[in-house]
Parts: C-alpha cells; structure tokens; sequence
C-alpha cells in the first residue's frame, strides 16, 4: 500500500514538471536565435574610381569583376563606353580597351566557362531631322566574344541572321553549364543559341519577364509577377517552355533582384536585404540588411559571392550631383569583432528616402554612436501603431521617435518627448538661427517636443484678383465666396468629398469645445457645409480635355490645392495662373490656413530613453550648418531647410542667374530647372527679388504643422457623410449621427 | 445505493486522519501549474494594470494615487459605457436565460426531430465571427433586408446601427448566437430532474404551472445561476461583433466599456483603461459574489 | 434521493385514481396534444430557420463568383481613403442561391493562393495545443480545488472566476508585457501559454468534479487508492464528457480569435485565418465566403461529433446515482 502511494505521488510531481518544463522551454529557444547572431556583417568600400556616370552591364567570374558602363558627354552629346576589370581578391583595377564606335551601347554581358566574356553590342543608327532630333532608329546586335584576360577582340558576330528577324532587339544575356546563350529581348521572348550561336528554340512567356538569371547550377530563370508576388520559373530548353513556378520565395510585390550564387543557388536582394535562395530545399535565408552595414541599397545594380564567403554589390549612387558607382564587400565578423557604438534606436512607422541617407552617413561618420532604424509600420498601420505604442510602454522605447506619421501633438502632451531646447542650448544652437515660426509650430507649452530639417509648405491658391489679397478665410467667409463666384467647379477634377475635406480638414477642432466637450457638428456651419459640397460632381471628370491652366485662367475653377517646396515651384504656380496668387490656404477661423510639412523626417528625443546624449547627438547633426547646408540645391530641392542662413543661401542661389556663350558669343542666360503641373509646362530662370520675398512671406505665414489631424474624427465623419452624398440620407440626420459619434470620441478624450 | 456519511468516515479508520494530511499535500501539487500559470499570465497582468491605474502615464510613471478613478468616474464617454454595458447585460442575460429555457422546454415537449432542431440552434456556435458581422451588416444595413421587410408593412426605413435601434440590434446578434448552448445545458438540467417526482407531482394533481415554479425550477436553480454566468461572461465579449459592425466609436448606444478600454489602449491612455478595468472588476466581485451566495442558498436546499 | 422514497410509499391508490382518470381523458387529450405538438414543432421550425439561415447564407455564397459577391455586398465593405468602412450603399442584396454555381472561390482558395491554407494551417497550431493542454492543465486544478476544500481553496477559485470574466483588452497590454519579458513576444508561446492557463476551463470542470458526490471518492480512498488513482480511475472517467464538452467551447472560443494574434504576433505570417477574416475588405471580399466555409469545417465537425458531449457535458447528472 506505501508503494502505491509514493507512486501517486511521484506521478503528480511528474505531472507537474511535464507543465513546468512545457512553460519553460520557450526561453531555451530563444537563446539559440542569440547565438546564432553573435555573427554580423561588416561592410568595406573598394577603392575604385571609374570614369563612368553608373555600372550598367557587370559579369563575374572567378572572384574577377567585369563592369560595362558609360558616360555622357554633355558638351558633345557623345557617349563613352568603359569596360572594366577588378580582381576582387587583389583589388586591382584595370580599364580594358574596347574598341567601341560612339552610341554604341553594351545590352548584356556574361563570362563564359573559359574565363572570356561573351556581351551583347548594340550598334544603333540613326538620322538628325531638321530640329537635330535623331529618327529612324536601327538597332542591329552584335556579340561580342573577348578575352576576359586583356579585352582583345576574339570574335565578333552579327546576330540579325542568327535570331530570325531583322532588328531583333536585345535587352540581356544569360550562359548556362553547357555554355548555351540565353537572350532576351526585353519584351516576352527568349531565343536560345547553342555553344555554336545556333538557336536551338525561341520561348515565350505570356508575362511580363521581369529578369533573368542564371543559377549556381548552371540553369538559367526568369523572374515575373504573379499571383502572390514575384515568382521564379527555370526555362526548360528541353520542352522550349517555362517550368512551373519555384516554390518557397516569399510573397509580395517588392522588388526583388536574383543574382547568381556561389554556395547557394541564388543571393536575392529585396527591400535593402541580402539573401540567400537554395533550390534543393526551396528556402529563402536571409543574410543581413544592408542598412545596418551602413548601405544604402536602393539602388543595387549587381551582387555576388566571392570564394572567400564575403558578398560583394555594385550599387550606383544616383542622389548626389554627379553619379557614381560604389563596389562593397560584406564580411561575415564575430560580433565582438567589430569596435563596439553604442546604439541609438530610431523608432520610425515608415523611413523616408534622405532620412535614411542622412542615418547612413551618420552611422559612417561617427564614432560614437551608431543609429539602428526600427520600422513598424512595414505590414499595416493600425498594428504597427499599436507594438510602437507597445514599445514605448517597455524598457524596448526607442532613443529617437519618428514623429512624421503618428499624431504629434498627443505624444508631446502625453510629456514623452524630451524638450530639446536645453539640448540646443547645451550643444551652442541658437534658437534665434532657426525659423521662428517653424520651431512656434512645434513647440507644446513652450516646449520644442520635435524637429526637422526640410519643410514646404501645403496651401490652396486662388487668383488674388479674385479673392482680393488676403492670406486666410474662415469657413463661413469661404463658403459665401464660392456660392457667389459660383464657378462650375471648386478644385480641377474635384469631387464632393474632395471639396468638403477641404472645408473640414483643418477646421474640424472649431466644431468642438474641448473645455466643455460640446460638439456642434449638428450646427448650422456643418450642415450647410454638407449642403455645400453636395452641389458639386460625386466622380471627377478626369475626360475634361481642357487643361488646368485654361480652367484657372478662364474661371472655371477657383481653388488650387498644392504645395509651394521651393522657390521654383512658387514661379512655376504664378506661370500657371499667369497672373497675382493668394496663397489663401484652407479655412480656418483664426485666417491661418498655411500648413506645414515636414520632410526629411521629424523626429523626438524620447523622455525614456537610456542615452539621450547620443540621441541628441544625431538630432543635432541634422541641425548642424554642415548638414542644413547640404540641402541646398541648384535647382531647388523638395523644401526648404529651417535654419535661416542656410534658406537664404537657399535663396541667393535661387536667384543667382547663370549663363552660357552660344555660337555668336552672346551671354545667354541658361534655364534652371523646367517644371510642370498637369498640361502645363514651363521653364524657370533665375528668380526675382519680389519672388523670392514673396516666397518667404509664405513660409513665415504658415504656423500650424500639417497632418495633425485626427483620423479617428475623420474617419466618423467619411463613414456617415457618404450616406448624404449618395442622397440617402437628410444633411440634418448624417450631422446627427455624425455629432453623436463623435461627442463619444471627445468625450473619452477629454 | 447508498451514500456513507461523512460522520461515519472520519471514525471510520485510525490512518485515515494521516492520510487526509498527506491527500491534502498532494492535492496542492495538481492545483501547482494553473496557479503559477494563471499567476504570470493573468494574475500578474492583473497587478501590472493596478500600477498603471496609479501612475500618469505608462511612460512617466508618476504616482498619482487615486487622481485617475477620479478623472475616469467623472468622464462622460465612461459614464455612457457603463450604462450601456450595463443596460445590456442587463436586458441581455435575463433575456437569454429565460428564452433559452422556453427553448429547451420547448423541444423537450416530445416534438419530432428533437436532435436536429438541437443542432440547428446550434448552429450560431460555428459560424466565424467575421462571416456573422457580414450577414448582419447586410441584415440590418440601411437599404438592407429588415428594413425591405419593414417596408412591405408601410414603416420607414430605420437606419438601425446609428439609432437608438442599434442597442435591439446588438441584443439580437446577442441571443442568435449564445440560445443554443444555453438551450442545451437547460434541456440537459431538465432531463436530469428524476421523472418519478414529476409523475407523483401530476398524481397529486398539481397544475402544469406548479410543476414548473415549484419543481422544475428548483431542480433547475444551479442550472440557471451556471447559466447566468455563461451569458454573463458571453455578454462582455458581444464587443467584437460591435466593433467589427462599427469600429472604435459607434452609434453611442453601443459603446461599451470594452469600447472605452480599447480605444484608451489605442492612445496610449493606459492609466485611464486601467482605472476603467479595475473599477469594472469591482463590479464584478459584487456580482459574482450576490451570485455565489445565492447558489450556495439554492444549491444546498436541493442537494442536501 | 430521500424525497423519492418518501413519494414511493403511498403511490398504489393514488396510481389506480390517475389510471381510470387517464383514461377518460385519453381521446380528447391525444387530438389536443397534437395540435399542441404540431404548433410547437412549427415555432421551433420558424426559430430553427432563422437560426440556420446565415450558415446556409455562408455556404450558398461561397458557391457564387467574385464578381456576383461584389455586386451583392461589395459597397457594404468597401473601405474609405483613410481606412474607414463605408457603411452606406446604394442597394444591398441578400442572396441565398447563386445566379450561377461557381467554385472559382474555392479555387483560388484552395489552389491558387496558398496564403489561405496556410493561415488555415496556423490556426490549427495555435488552438490545437491551446485545447489540449488547457484540458489538462484544468484537470489537475479542478481535481486539486475538488479534493480537500479548504477557505485558501475556495478564495484562489474565487479569484480564478473574476479573472475569467475580465474582459481581454484589460489583460491584453499587460499580457504584452509579461510575453516581452519571458522573451516570447513574436512566437506562438505568446499566444499558446496565456491560454494554456486561462482559468476558463477550471472553472468550468470544477463545476462539475464538485457535484461527483465526494463519497465516491472517498470510497476509493478507503479502499486505499491513492490521489493519482483517484484522479486518474476514477475523476478522470467521470469527466470525460464534461472534458468533451468544455473542449468545444474552448475550441470555438479560440478558433474565432481575433485580437491577441494581432498584438503578439507581428509577423502576418504567422496570424490564423479569423484574423485574415475580421480584416475583410471590398477587394477580397469575393473569397470571404468560401474562405469562411473553409474555416467552418473543423467547428461542424468538432460539433457534430461532440454534440451528444456537449449535451450531457456540462451539469452533472450523476451517472453513478441511483
């Protein structure tokens, strides 16, 4: 009887660690994932300086590089092409001769078995017309064999005869393991030649073939879109079609490049990641992310393995003035390896293109600190708000809060962003450098809860004949003028819910008393608001063959929503008005209907954050002289930088004129940019004083940031109005269930 | 058969008393897992939202002591989900508690296929959530059938998810889907009351109505309280048919406090779900209390 | 018990009286009955109808094309520019038989897209396990508040009822952050442990261990069981309909979750197929119907096989009385 209950009991105790072990075994795992990264990747630039504007052809054989590309003479208007050769393990470069005719161009280029390279030359002939525009285009294809040794010429052969039809353009250029071409001509159609430039068979595809790659296995694949995102099909010569499609590459219409692999079948580059593709087991590992090797990827040309496991990529650069072409090594490193920085996490919805420049060369530069980006919003907003919100709530807060896609002001009055006057005051930035009206529009409580570098500004424009000249209208101020100018249309292509978030959009907080909590959207103004809208088209008229600025000019519409994000812009608006603009902006009842944009990233320092000093660091960088600087461009970038001496750089440049020698030796003044807006076009020179001052007093006028306007209230507010719209429902009763939706929204929020 | 008395028992054998000590300790270590799980995972959670229910913010986490019960009492949005919460489990549970047994009285009156019309009330168990907002969207939507029905009579359309209407709307959706299970646990309850005491009950010549009031419900008090805390518990979770309906701020009579907390989450407004949830859970310790207490009273009175 | 005996006793001439009573009665009352029976039955059927007409709606209009569906209900759920449902549309139209039968739904479904399948095969992971070790789990607890009550018992079971009846936004963000710091935030831990414990199914099988009268319990212990014999010879056999019965309903509980993958989980990938279709919008609101009969499978199934459980399951019925 003892024996039987020591049993019992030693059964229990069982029990109960079966569930202990079950509740624990989650930590074990995850500690695996941790070692597994205690590898990173490092990254190295090869020093290389190629005379080419961008890479555009490359091959690789051998650890050795092959890289076509080449450059525009603008003086002459005669392109040079390049050809290189760069042994990756010794890092030398050489340029090989080729003996190439002017506007020739390299369609495509492979190495073949033997170390030689086979590329594709297009010999394109054309005529000048009277104007010196060149017609009758003739692409005739040459291939090209030579020696991947010194670039002397082996064998030259035309491929018109070959490929059937005369002309037959080709686009690029595949070898497989038997040494069989691959041709594609751009289109759908791949022509397949033997060893011995016989086509063996012509396939086509019905989609469109977005690639074409040959794999470590010696087949060759083509990439397309289909159902669920891109997919991979091996062309079988055999059955001279297209396999079926390749499982185990991940969904999504994202870009994705497939290169050539070296211990795996493909390396795929999708979205700034590297990754691996085997086709034995048909999974996808990946590598790294190239921004956190301090990369930027965007433009990622070509990418490949080298014997030694590192993983090299041909990125052109096209963001600076002149383009270049980087060569970059990815090395596999123990993490303790590489020098300790410390890490600043910048917790963003979406990174913006200059922001993620900016981040890179700050992470290149400094020495410090090192920021790593965290984006949430990459699936859908609503759950990437959420586990941000999650996350700031943990020890997992990000140091700096990317402020440009979330509601500002609930964050700085919630009192989680850092105030960063003190900050600029500390580091020796003077408030009094920076817009005025900028850092006004940011402050809570006089507190600077975030910053940006770059800002424009969103308005609506009117024909200051028109509305007079005034920079501001209240609503009802607004809805009397239209009624009485009675124009046929409100906006170009408007429709009623346009016109009517125009009315609201920056004007729904004076429906609402928030020290009482009334609501009056029941009220008079938002009822004939409503009425106002419906008398205005529900679809646009996108078959209106008149072009906007006709409308304008002739009446037929009034407003203009648009954005002024330089100075060229501002001249391209008044071209298309062709006379006086009001920069009127979207009513409101103070007349202050000029919003601010950000741009470039808007970002806080969290009042959580564990190192603020480093968050600091970067915030202050994007408000140094050097980088406020930076955004000055020739022809006016995308908006204006907030330090004042850098806009009136900005602005002197604007105005500076330049000019070129024509054929008689006048000194003629050269064009700055050529802008347009619909069917209008023009060409902007330098501007004028008064433009630029005019310019200025827009930037100053707006003090209110853009963009903060509550969703949640908008959303209500589409959701019932439709109703109205479709003229199911009175304006009386939609204000009312819209009154009442939103009376519980204010409610709970005050 | 026969029972042994729990007197007889503990003088029944002389180790018994060692025995029992023993039992007792063993008994603890099958209680053990649940209560360390539910302890992380629900207990702690729990205590996790006490603290934000006494700081400012989750992120300042400045005490504030009471000041959020206080300002979360006072505001009108939780004044008007109370209610309604409140309206609607009261109008709901007693609603579904007392068709439900007609229900199941219904179908133990001897009527040909009893199972399947079982199974059918059923039904609304299986059907996704999503699948049912759908249909009831179509149902109740503006130009919708019920208001097409309504039509055939002569009655305007009611625009019934942003009226007054809507809270019918809710308590409808409400009992579609939880009469069948508790149908069935009365319809098992009712097949469980011994026959013999109903036969002798009609030999006595006791009215049908008696029958029910003073026999049938009585065996079926437990029932009934088991009952009431399913719906009870059911009649929280009617929030994610109200919000895939209508989203985060509906027609105001079906905002719910569920509504309040969500969107209060959704803000980063921890402190102010948290004294939501907190005071809701008082609430409920007074009514699961009143609840117990009375079974304890009823149950005894049949058991014993 | 002791009422029954009392009822027995003097039953003879009370019988004979009801007997010759009946009798008389019998004609008048079988025509009444039927009327009676007759009418019951056609309310039951009227109530049965609308009971079953939108699982017949679901699976009628999974037989219809995309296009027929858009056409029908697309305007219903067609979503504005910043995220909003519409809610008005010009004409809605409730069809229960398809203008033409077509399974180009189930195609796309089954076939063409396999996102759908492997949602469906996520949902399998994240509740099977949930079902089967909150059975257990709730076994051993049950047993343990069932055995020796005691005042520490009864107040943990008392704190386990308020729990179960919080509602899950309260729990959620804590919850989130008790899953970071276990480290499980992003895996199927997050989701599969906080239901693993939920005192739901304790409550419900305590309820029911209680009312096994202890003295058979005792009985064994007598007879010198121990407690694992006890629980498991005799508690367990006892409850197993009860057990059936309470997985259903954790089943279709879980089965129809919505918001706990979306805040634990941030991979899509990893999400169940009632997340995919709480997020129905006008664009694949054409495969929401066959998707939906798809995910109805496995609750009609687990009821059709457990429905006599469920009816036996949950109140004890003392299948060792008498």
């Amino acid at each position: 009887m003892k024996k039987g209950k020591n049993k019992g009991r030693l059964q229990a105790a069982l029990y109960m660690v079966c569930l202990m072990l079950l509740a624990s075994g989650c930590g074990k795992k995850d500690e695996g994932t941790k070692e597994e990264k205690g590898y990173t990747y490092i990254a190295e630039y090869a020093q290389m300086d190629l005379k080419c504007d961008h890479v555009a052809q490359s091959a690789v054989v051998n650890d050795i590089l092959y890289m076509a590309g080449s450059s525009w003479n603008e003086e002459n208007g005669i392109s040079t092409n390049y050809l290189y050769k760069y042994d990756m393990a010794d890092g030398i470069l050489e340029l090989l001769p080729l003996d190439i005719s002017e506007n020739s161009y390299i369609n495509g280029m492979a190495a073949m078995e033997d170390g030689n390279l086979a590329i594709i030359v297009n010999n394109s002939t054309y005529d000048l017309d009277e104007n010196g525009e060149p017609v009758n285009w003739q692409d005739s294809m040459e291939m090209w064999k030579i020696s991947g040794e010194d670039g002397a010429m082996l064998d030259s052969i035309p491929m018109d005869g070959i490929l059937g039809d005369e002309n037959t353009y080709i686009n690029s250029m595949c070898i497989d393991g038997q040494g069989n071409y691959y041709l594609y001509n751009g289109d759908s159609t791949i022509f397949v030649l033997n060893s011995q430039l016989e086509k063996l068979c012509e396939i086509k595809s019905d989609n469109w073939i977005n690639q074409m790659v040959s794999s470590k296995e010696g087949d060759v694949y083509v990439t397309s879109y289909g159902e669920t995102g891109m997919e991979l099909r091996k062309i079988d010569t055999a059955a001279k079609s297209l396999g079926e499609k390749v499982e185990g590459i991940s969904d999504g219409y994202g870009d994705k490049q497939f290169f050539t692999g070296l211990s795996k079948s493909f390396l795929i580059g999708k979205s700034g990641k590297m990754s691996y593709f085997d086709l034995s087991t048909e999974t996808e590992e990946e590598l790294f992310d190239w921004l956190d090797v301090d990369v930027n990827s965007d433009y990622l040309s070509m990418a490949g393995e080298l014997s030694d496991g590192r993983i090299f990529a041909v990125i052109n650069d096209y963001s600076e003035e002149n383009s270049k072409t980087d060569l970059v090594f990815a090395k596999k490193v123990k993490a303790s390896e590489v020098a300790e920085k410390e890490e600043i996490t910048y917790g963003a919805m979406w990174v913006d293109y200059n922001l993620k420049k900016n981040i890179i060369s700050f992470n290149k530069t400094n020495d410090k600190y090192r920021i790593v980006v965290k984006e949430y919003g990459t699936d859908d907003y609503q759950t990437g708000l959420t586990q941000f919100n999650a996350d700031l709530t943990t020890g997992k807060c990000p140091d700096i809060i990317d402020l440009s896609s979330v509601n500002y002001s609930q964050y700085a009055n919630m009192g989680i962003l850092e105030d960063l006057y003190p900050y600029m005051e500390k580091s020796g930035l003077k408030k009094e450098d920076y817009l005025e009206n900028v850092l006004g529009a940011f402050e809570v409580d006089g507190k600077l809860c975030g910053i940006t570098p770059q800002f424009y500004v969103t308005t609506a424009m009117a024909k200051a004949s028109i509305v007079g000249n005034v920079d501001g209208w209240t609503l009802s101020e607004m809805l009397d003028f239209v009624e009485k100018q009675n124009p046929d249309n409100v906006f170009a292509y408007g429709n009623r819910s346009q016109i009517f978030y125009y009315c609201i959009y920056n004007n729904i907080d004076e429906f609402i008393d928030w020290e009482t909590g009334k609501c009056n959207f029941d009220g008079e103004d938002f009822i004939r608001t409503l009425e106002f809208a419906a008398k205005f088209p529900e679809e646009p008229d996108y078959d209106d063959e008149e072009g906007l600025s006709a409308k304008l000019r002739s009446d037929k519409i009034l407003l203009m929503q648009g954005s002024v994000s330089s100075v060229q812009e501002y001249q391209m608006m008044n071209g298309l008005f062709g006379e006086p603009i009001a920069y009127v902006g979207f009513p409101n009842n103070e007349r202050k209907g000029n919003l601010i944009q950000t741009t470039g990233g808007f970002m806080g320092i969290s009042a959580k954050s564990k190192n603020k000093e480093g968050a600091w660091e970067f915030v202050k960088s994007i408000l140094s002289e050097e980088y406020q600087d930076s955004l000055i461009q020739q022809s006016g970038g995308w908006g204006f930088p907030v330090k004042k001496s850098s806009l009136e750089k900005q602005f002197d440049l604007d105005m500076t004129q330049e000019f070129y020698e024509d054929e008689n030796g006048n000194q003629i003044e050269q064009t700055k940019t050529t802008w347009g807006y619909d069917d209008f076009q023009m060409e902007i020179y330098a501007a004028t004083k008064e433009e630029v001052e005019a310019v200025r007093e827009l930037l100053m006028s707006a003090q209110k940031l853009s963009g903060n306007v509550n969703e949640q209230m908008m959303n209500i507010i589409t959701e019932e109005t439709e109703a109205f719209f479709s003229g199911q429902k009175s304006a009386a009763d939609t204000a009312g269930v819209i009154q009442n939706r939103i009376q519980i929204y204010v409610n709970e929020n005050r | 058969m026969f029972f042994p008395v729990k007197e007889k028992l503990k003088s029944g054998k002389s180790g018994s008393n060692r025995r029992t000590r023993r039992g007792k300790r063993i008994s603890v270590l099958y209680l053990l897992p649940s209560v360390i799980g539910v302890l992380l995972f629900f207990v702690l959670p729990f205590l996790i939202v006490v603290y934000y229910s006494v700081v400012d913010n989750p992120i300042n986490h400045e005490f504030v002591f009471l000041d959020n019960f206080i300002m979360v009492s006072h505001n009108a949005a939780f004044q008007q989900a109370a209610k309604n919460t409140m309206m609607f489990s009261a109008t709901a549970v007693p609603l579904a508690v007392v068709l439900s047994l007609l229900l199941a009285m219904m179908l133990e009156s001897k009527i040909p296929f009893k199972s399947q019309f079982r199974t059918f009330f059923l039904s609304p168990m299986m059907v996704p959530i999503a699948s049912v907002v759908l249909i009831w969207q179509v149902l109740f939507h503006y130009n919708g059938m019920m208001n097409e029905v309504l039509g055939w009579f002569g009655v305007d359309k009611i625009d019934w998810l942003n009226s007054s209407y809507a809270q019918i709307v809710i308590v409808i959706l409400f009992l579609w889907k939880n009469l069948g299970y508790n149908m069935i646990l009365f319809m098992a309850a009712l097949s469980s009351i011994p026959k013999d005491i109903l036969e002798v009950a009609v030999l006595e010549s006791a009215s049908p109505y008696q029958i029910f009031w003073h026999i049938k419900l009585r065996y079926m008090s437990s029932t009934i309280l088991f009952v009431t805390i399913m719906s009870l518990i059911n009649s929280f979770k009617v929030f994610r048919e109200i919000y895939l309906l209508k989203g985060d701020y509906p027609y105001d009579t079906m905002y719910m406090l569920q509504h309040f907390m969500n969107n209060t989450f959704g803000k980063l407004d921890y402190q102010k779900m948290s004294a939501a949830a907190i005071m809701m859970a008082i609430v409920m310790v007074i009514i699961i209390g009143i609840l117990f207490l009375t079974e304890n009273y009823f149950g005894k009175d049949v058991e014993g | 018990m002791r009422e029954k005996t009392e009822y027995n006793s003097n039953n003879a001439v009370a019988l004979e009286r009801w007997n010759r009573s009946v009798r008389k009665k019998k004609k008048i009352k079988h025509t009444r009955q039927l009327v009676r029976i007759t009418l019951v039955t056609m309310v039951a059927a009227w109530f049965a109808l609308l009971f079953l007409m939108p699982i017949v709606l679901t699976i009628t209009n999974s037989f219809m094309s995309a296009s027929e569906i858009s056409a029908n209900y697309g305007q219903v759920f067609a979503t504005t520019d910043t995220g909003g449902k519409v809610y008005i549309a010009e004409k809605v139209n409730l069809k229960f038989i398809p203008d033409m039968v077509s399974f180009s739904q189930y195609i796309t479904v089954l076939f063409k897209s396999p996102e759908y399948l492997l949602k469906f095969w996520n949902s399998v992971i994240l509740v099977v396990p949930i079902v089967a070790f909150q059975l257990l789990v709730a076994a051993g607890a049950s047993f343990g508040f069932t055995r020796y009550r005691g005042r520490i018992k009864e107040i943990i079971f008392f704190v386990y009822i308020i729990l179960m009846l919080m509602p899950y936004q309260v729990t959620l963000v804590p919850n989130y952050l008790v899953s970071d710091w276990l480290n499980i935030l992003d895996t199927n831990w997050a989701i599969w442990l906080p239901g693993i414990f939920s005192p739901f199914a304790v409550y419900l099988l305590t309820k029911y261990m209680r009312r096994i009268p202890a003295s058979v319990m005792e009985a064994a212990q007598i007879d010198g069981a121990g407690e694992w014999q006890i629980f498991r010879k005799i508690c367990m056999p006892l409850c197993k309909g009860a057990m059936c019965s309470i997985a259903i309903l954790i089943f279709i509980d879980y089965w129809n979750m919505v918001e706990q993958p979306l805040i634990l989980l941030s991979d899509p990938e990893k999400h169940p197929l009632s997340v995919f279709l709480s997020k129905i919008n006008a664009g694949e609101i054409g495969l929401a119907f066959a998707v939906a009969t798809i995910y109805m499978v496995p609750p009609i199934l687990v009821f059709l096989y457990g429905e006599d459980y469920l009816v036996e399951g949950i109140t004890y019925q003392g299948g060792i009385k008498g």
